[in-house]
């Protein structure tokens, strides 16, 4: 195995911003913080999740062609859907 | 082998099988039309969705994000190890994250027994309706997934694979990497959004 490589490996970086992004998460919801800007932040740092996790470990990071954008697609179409829905549902909107 | 996770410079397809992608395409398009199910049966009942959110065991579910994220960590190094020609290496890391992938299923189990202890069912509220439901359809896939990363650590165990030919595990890989995906979108929405 080449041993050349940097520290740490680009995939052990990612792994370690994954776990840093769910402790905050888990904070989020310790704190009791609700309200639309706080679940919106919380949705924001999952979908940045999803995208590390299908650009770095499912491999789609420099990919040429429609493959390299199906993950993000989804996360976009999943956070529209869910920004929506929470948005409408706010105190504020309604 | 500096970055262990990126496909082949220059490909247009993903790593693994193109038909896994397809299944992986479907599974994804069912997980969001349940994601947008609760997010918008929640629009009309959000104090009924927050006051039994604060039920759920919080802590059972960071465990398991962890767990996930870090199994789907060892099956980037699988893939890694294998891609340099390394099939006792990439079989340990599997076995390392089926290990965590089982982590994943005590835990959980350990959730619904206790729901299923206080007497919570599918019918209990709407809330709880969707929490396992969609939990329990995540789950399954968590079992499945386990099930081909097994079938794949033995097989690169035995020499089954090699640096020129280790489309199964790329695969595999890819099917479990869509596991962890999936919960990370359901972890926050289900458990601290509100």
């Amino acid at each position: 195995m080449n041993q050349t490589s940097t520290w740490p490996r680009p995939c052990t970086r990612v792994y370690l911003v994954l776990i840093a992004l769910t402790f905050a998460t888990y904070i989020v919801g310790e704190l009791g913080l609700s309200g639309l800007t706080a679940a919106l932040l919380v949705l924001a740092g999952a979908l940045f999740k999803g995208h590390l996790v299908g650009d770095f470990f499912m491999g789609l990071h420099g990919l040429r062609g429609p493959w390299r954008w199906v993950i993000l697609i989804w996360l976009l179409l999943i956070g529209g859907l869910i920004t929506t829905a929470f948005t409408l549902a706010s105190p504020s909107t309604t | 082998m500096s970055t262990a996770v990126s496909a082949p410079a220059e490909s247009r397809y993903p790593p693994g099988d193109l038909a896994i992608w397809i299944f992986i395409l479907a599974e994804l398009s069912v997980f969001a039309v349940f994601f947008a199910a609760y997010a918008f049966t929640r629009m009309n009942q959000v104090a009924l969705f927050n006051e039994y959110q604060l039920t759920l065991d919080r802590g059972a579910a960071l465990i398991n994000t962890l767990a996930l994220i870090t199994s789907s960590y060892f099956v980037v190094r699988a893939v890694a190890a294998i891609r340099g020609g390394e099939g006792r290496s990439c079989a340990g890391w599997l076995g390392l994250a089926i290990l965590m992938g089982g982590v994943f299923l005590g835990v959980k189990g350990y959730e619904y027994a206790h729901h299923f202890g206080q007497g919570i069912t599918l019918s209990t509220n709407t809330f709880y309706m969707f929490y396992l439901s969609l939990t329990f359809f995540h789950f399954m896939h968590v079992i499945l997934g386990l099930v081909i990363l097994t079938a794949v650590a033995f097989k690169a165990r035995q020499g089954g694979y090699d640096a020129q030919d280790h489309i199964g595990v790329e695969t595999g890989a890819s099917y479990w990497h869509m596991v962890d995906l999936v919960w990370l979108i359901l972890f926050p929405l289900v458990y601290v959004m509100r």
